[in-house]
C-alpha cells in the first residue's frame, strides 16, 4: 500500500513469517511512517490539549497533587522523611508520571482505533508508538513542575543535571517496549485496562520512589531475607529512580552537595535488557498484527 | 481469466476463520475460565474456498445476502486480514474504502483529515499536497474543508473518504457499499469516477447491494453466501440468481412463520433485494 514498494504485493497464508523476518518488517514499518508517527502525535495532543478543562496543565498540577499528598503522608503522618523530601519524591514522580501515562493511553492506542483498523491497511505499530512520542512532550511539561521544585532547594543543583537526558533515554527504550507490548496485547483482553491500573500501583510502591533502596537494605526484613533487596535491585525502575536521584538530589542520606554520575553499568545493563525487550515485543506484535481485523 | 500474467488480483482457495470473539468480547477471565475448562474456541468460517481473479479494466461486483462474507473479502484483498488458508496476490497500489465515514480523526478539519488519510495510506508528503486541491474539489464541502470532521454529515463523511480514496489513482479499487450513500449530484460523480478508473485499466471490486449498478457498469459479479461462492459470472445471470435465492427464503420465512402460527403479513416481504 506504501508508494514506495507497491509495486507488487504477494501475501501467503497459514504460514507466518519468522521471528527475525516480523522484527526486520516492524523496523521498517517505523521507519517508513516517521510521518504518520508526528501526525498521529500532534492529533494526539491537541485533543488532550482541547478535550479537558486545564489541556496541558494538566501534566503539570498532577504531579504536584500527587507531591503534596505523599509528603503530607510520609513526612507529617508516618514521620520518617529524608531531608529536602519533596525533592526527593519528586525526582521519581515525574519519570514515574511519564511511564504510568505512556503505559496507560497506550492499552487503548489500538483498540481505539478499531474502525480505521478494519478500513485501511497500515502498519498498526505507529499507534502505540504515537502514544509513546505524545508522551515525552507531556514529560518535558512535567519538568516545569520538577524545575520550579529545583529553584526551591539550589543548593541542590548541580552539573550532574547533564545526566538528565542519558537517564531519561534508557526510560524512553524501556517504556516504548511496554506500550508495545500492551498495547498489541489489550486487544485481546479487553480487561487488560483494569489489572494494568493495580499493576502499575503495585509496581510503583514496590519501586525505590519514596523511599531509597539503601533505606530498604536497613529494615529487618530486608537483612533478613537478602534475595529481596538483589530482587528491589534489578527492578527497572530502581534503577532509573537511582539515577535521576543521583543527579537531582544526591546520596539518599540527605546531605546537600552529593550529587554525582548515575550508576552507569546499572543504566547500560538496563538499556541493553530494554532494547532487546523491545525487540521481543515489535515481534509480537507483528506477530499478533494480522489478528486486529479479526478480533476488533 | 484471460492471461495467466495479466491478472491484478488472484486470490486461490481463500478462508478466513474467526477463532475469537465471534459472540463476545475476550477477557482474561473468560481465557482463564475456558483454558481451565479446556473448552475449545468457538471457531466461524467466515469465507471458504473462495477463489477470484480479476484483470487490469475489469470490474467485479461482489453480491450477496448481509453476512455473507463480502467486506471480509474486500478486507483480505486490501491487506487489511490475513487469510486462514490460501493464497492472495496483488498486483499494484491498492486503494480501499471500506466501511463507511468513520474518516481518520474527528476532531481533525477535512484538509487536516486528507492529510493524516495520506499519511495512514502511505503516499508521499508531497504527492498528497499536490493532491490536496483536486481532493478538496472532488469532495466539493464548501466551508466545511475547514471544520472538524465530527460536524460532517454521514453523506458529506462518505464525499470525503471517497475522494480520498480515488485520488490517489491506484490500480485497484476496493469499494465497499459506497455508491449507496451521497445525495444524487454525489452518486451519479462517483458513478462517473468509478468508471473512469475502469476505463483506465485500473481494477475495480465492488460491494454492493444495487443490482442495477452490478448490471449496468460490472463485467463480471460473484453471489456470496455463507462464505462460499455460489455463482460467478455474468452480472445478470448472477443478479437473477441472487434474487431468485433471495425470494426463495423469505418464502421459507414465511412459510416458517405460518407454520408457527405467526402472521405472515408482518413479515411479508421481508427483505426484498432490488427491483428488476
Amino acid at each position: 500500500m506504501s508508494s514506495g514498494n507497491a509495486a507488487a504485493t504477494i501475501r501467503q497464508s497459514p504460514a507466518g513469517p519468522s521471528s527475525l523476518e516480523l522484527l526486520r518488517q516492524g523496523i521498517t514499518d517505523i521507519f517508513s511512517r516517521f510521518r504518520l508517527i508526528r501526525y498521529l502525535t500532534a492529533a494526539d495532543m491537541k485533543k488532550r490539549g482541547s478535550d479537558t478543562i486545564l489541556g496541558n496543565l494538566w501534566w503539570i498540577l498532577d504531579p504536584l497533587l500527587q507531591l503534596v499528598v505523599y509528603v503530607i503522608f510520609v513526612s507529617v503522618i508516618a514521620n520518617k522523611a529524608a531531608p529536602d523530601y519533596p525533592l526527593f519524591i519528586f525526582a521519581a514522580i515525574v519519570p514515574w508520571k511519564w511511564f504510568s501515562a505512556v503505559v496507560g493511553d497506550a492499552s487503548t492506542s489500538v483498540v481505539s482505533q478499531g474502525q480505521l483498523i478494519k478500513q485501511i491497511a497500515f502498519p498498526k505499530i505507529v499507534l502505540p508508538l504515537s502514544t509513546a512520542s505524545a508522551g515525552v512532550v507531556g514529560f518535558l511539561w512535567g519538568l516545569v513542575p520538577l524545575g520550579a521544585l529545583m529553584l526551591l532547594f539550589p543548593d541542590r543543583i548541580s552539573l550532574m543535571l547533564i545526566w538528565f537526558p542519558v537517564v531519561a533515554i534508557v526510560q524512553f527504550v524501556f517504556t516504548l517496549a511496554v506500550a508495545v507490548l500492551v498495547s498489541a496485547a489489550n486487544v485481546f483482553f479487553r480487561d487488560l485496562g483494569n489489572a494494568l491500573g493495580h499493576a502499575l500501583r503495585l509496581w510503583w510502591f514496590l519501586s525505590p520512589g519514596l523511599f531509597s533502596l539503601q533505606g530498604l537494605e536497613k529494615t529487618g526484613f530486608v537483612q533478613h531475607h537478602p534475595i529481596v533487596a538483589t530482587l528491589a535491585g534489578m527492578n527497572p525502575f530502581a534503577i532509573l529512580f537511582e539515577a535521576y536521584r543521583a543527579v537531582i538530589y544526591g546520596t539518599p542520606d540527605g546531605r546537600v552537595g552529593t550529587t554525582h554520575p548515575p550508576d552507569l553499568v546499572a543504566l547500560g545493563y538496563l538499556l541493553l535488557f530494554s532494547l532487546a525487550f523491545l525487540a521481543l515485543c515489535i515481534t509480537f506484535f507483528k506477530r499478533v498484527e494480522p489478528e486486529f481485523a479479526k478480533v476488533l | 481469466m484471460s492471461g495467466t500474467s495479466a491478472y491484478a488480483i488472484k486470490a486461490v482457495d481463500l478462508g478466513v476463520r474467526y477463532t475469537l470473539r465471534v459472540r463476545r468480547k475476550t477477557t482474561v477471565r473468560t481465557s482463564v475460565a475456558n483454558f481451565v475448562l479446556r473448552r475449545p474456541p468457538e471457531r466461524f468460517w467466515a469465507l471458504r474456498h473462495v477463489s477470484v481473479e480479476l484483470s487490469h479494466g475489469e470490474s467485479l461486483g461482489v453480491i450477496g445476502p448481509n453476512g455473507a462474507g463480502k467486506s471480509t473479502l474486500l478486507q483480505v484483498l486490501a491487506g487489511i486480514m490475513r487469510p486462514s488458508e490460501g493464497t492472495v496476490d496483488v498486483r499494484g497500489q491498492v486503494s480501499g474504502l471500506l466501511g463507511l465515514g468513520v474518516g481518520f480523526d474527528p476532531e481533525l478539519s477535512g484538509v487536516e483529515n486528507i492529510l493524516l488519510g495520506g499519511a495512514f495510506l502511505g503516499i508521499d508528503d508531497g504527492k498528497v499536497h499536490e493532491l490536496l486541491p483536486s481532493i478538496v474539489e472532488f469532495a466539493d464541502l464548501g466551508d466545511f474543508i475547514e471544520a472538524p470532521l465530527r460536524t460532517y454529515s454521514s453523506g458529506m463523511r462518505a464525499r470525503l473518504g471517497f475522494a480520498i480514496a480515488t485520488a490517489v489513482d491506484p490500480d485497484i479499487l476496493l469499494l465497499d457499499e459506497v455508491l449507496a450513500t451521497g445525495d444524487a449530484n454525489f452518486r451519479a460523480k462517483s458513478k462517473a469516477r468509478v468508471i473512469e478508473l475502469v476505463r483506465a485499466a485500473k481494477g475495480v471490486v465492488l460491494v454492493t447491494h444495487d443490482m442495477e449498478w452490478v448490471q449496468e457498469y460490472c463485467n463480471r459479479a460473484l453471489l456470496l453466501e455463507k462464505g462460499r461462492i455460489i455463482l460467478e459470472g455474468a452480472p445478470d445471470a448472477v443478479v437473477r440468481l441472487h434474487l431468485e435465492r433471495t425470494a426463495e427464503a423469505a418464502e421459507a420465512r414465511q412459510a416458517a412463520a405460518i407454520a408457527a402460527g405467526l402472521d405472515p403479513a408482518a413479515l411479508a416481504g421481508g427483505r426484498g433485494g432490488g427491483r428488476h
